[in-house]
């Protein structure tokens, strides 16, 4: 109980709204430009991060329930619970300090990207039918085509699609730490210092 | 991008809050547990299309309705059709053959989402976001979640502003943004490091402006938001979550092979 409210802290109260936006605006920026990446979770991994794996798991959960209730993207709240593991994994990855460096940054990354994929595979298939309604559905359709079940089509699309997004995106939550002074970092207990 | 301010969705003046949001799982819990095509429909058409009417917004309601569920249901006709096993062939395009039955689950899965997506569009129009957290506040929500909510609302404008501003003026600094992926790629660091420390060097400020205005000090708050609530509303929220665990036990019952 403590520790919760230790992560909990003014800073962290603040900087989910903030991690929330940026979500929103990166996501819709990516989207702009025409890169095929969703781009929408670097909010959510800096606050796990930074203030531990339950502010992580809140904001992404929250994040979710906004795409819905703002009526940007009606879907989102059915994976709100991924979001929200994808928020809570970043607490740990932060706990460990891979994010500081590069390469451990893009294997978190990858992690995340495959555990998001076997937890959004089941949702998609049994609440949507097996498809988003976008580009992605290609890729299920091909997967079909070669025989595999609806799941295993929707496993394949994810494992395609988000360990690539989840890579770029600790990429750059590992430039935007890189960037960050010192005395920032330091109001947030959760993540390992660098070394040297 | 959408530049256009949040919308303020009206509320509709007699319902409650929690009233709606009960409404609205009500609807989900239906639509799921149903297991026809029409029924589920009907549950759109009897509860979602007269609420919506009721608030005066049945026209963008089902506008808004056909905007978000067409891409799912051009996706689930085609896929669903072509991948589904089934004896009664309608046609043959190449390797493949299109069933009935596929079409049928198709048909299923986007009445269900018709449901479902109805459902959350209904709520955002006819409930305001800072009344809905008041009442789930009065409820026992912490106070803190209400806050992020209601202002991350207040400032998601704000950052798409910001995030427009930066691409145009790294733009006129001459950094591609159109052409091949790997230049569109490289523009990504320029466009989203600017606006992401700019936006993260503001929350210190803003959190000593917080705890200097008590924002971590404990017990009840004063609301600027008051809601009424009636004893008939109270009355039919109970009587709907009796009615969808009724709906969930049936389905795990009596449906449970359909």
């Amino acid at each position: 109980m403590e520790g919760l409210k230790r992560e909990f802290n003014t800073m962290t109260l603040v900087m989910i709204p903030v991690a929330i936006a940026i979500n929103i605006a990166v996501g819709q920026l990516a989207l702009l430009i025409k890169v095929p990446l969703y781009l929408d979770s670097i909010g959510t991994i800096l606050v796990g991060v930074l203030a531990g794996p339950w502010a992580g798991a809140l904001t992404g959960f929250l994040s979710n329930a906004i795409w819905t209730l703002t009526g940007w993207y009606t879907p989102a709240i059915a994976f709100a619970g991924v979001a929200a593991i994808i928020g809570a994994l970043a607490g740990v990855f932060g706990r460990t300090g891979w994010p500081n460096v590069w390469w451990k940054a893009i294997l978190a990354g990858l992690i995340t990207g495959l555990v998001a994929a076997v937890l959004s595979a089941p949702i998609a298939s049994y609440v949507f039918g097996g498809v988003m309604g976008s580009g992605t559905d290609a890729i299920v359709a091909m997967a079909r085509s070669v025989g595999l079940d609806s799941l295993g089509a929707n496993i394949a699309q994810g494992t395609f699609s988000d360990p690539m997004d989840k890579m770029a995106t600790y990429l750059i939550v590992f430039l935007v730490l890189r960037a960050l002074p010192q005395r920032f970092l330091a109001r947030f207990s959760n993540l390992k210092p660098r070394e040297g | 991008m959408n530049d256009k301010a949040l919308p303020r969705p009206v509320e509709a003046r007699a319902l409650h809050p929690l009233t709606s949001l009960t409404l609205m799982l009500l609807a989900v819990v239906a639509g799921a547990a149903l297991p026809e095509t029409a029924l589920v429909l009907a549950v759109y058409l009897s509860l979602l299309v007269p609420l919506a009417a009721l608030a005066h917004r049945l026209r963008e309601f089902l506008r808004t309705c056909l905007r978000v569920l067409w891409p799912f249901v051009v996706s689930l006709v085609l896929i669903q059709g072509f991948f589904t096993p089934g004896p009664s062939v309608l046609f043959r395009l190449g390797p493949f053959s299109y069933t009935l039955e596929g079409l049928g689950v198709a048909l299923l899965f986007s009445a269900r989402l018709l449901v479902g997506l109805g459902a959350a569009t209904l709520l955002t129009m006819i409930t305001r976001p800072d009344a809905l957290m008041r009442a789930l506040v009065e409820r026992g929500l912490p106070n803190q979640i209400a806050y992020i909510v209601v202002t991350t609302l207040q400032i998601v404008p704000t950052f798409q502003a910001r995030a427009r501003a930066i691409l145009d003026a790294q733009r006129s600094r001459g950094l591609e943004t159109e052409g091949p992926i790997t230049t569109r790629i490289r523009a990504l660091a320029p466009l989203v490091s600017p606006l992401i420390l700019s936006s993260l060097m503001e929350i210190e400020e803003r959190a000593i402006a917080l705890e200097a205005r008590a924002f971590t000090r404990a017990g009840p708050r004063t609301s600027l938001v008051t809601l009424t609530d009636t004893r008939l509303q109270s009355a039919a929220r109970w009587c709907m979550l009796l009615l969808g665990l009724a709906a969930v036990a049936v389905r795990l019952t009596v449906w449970r092979a359909l």
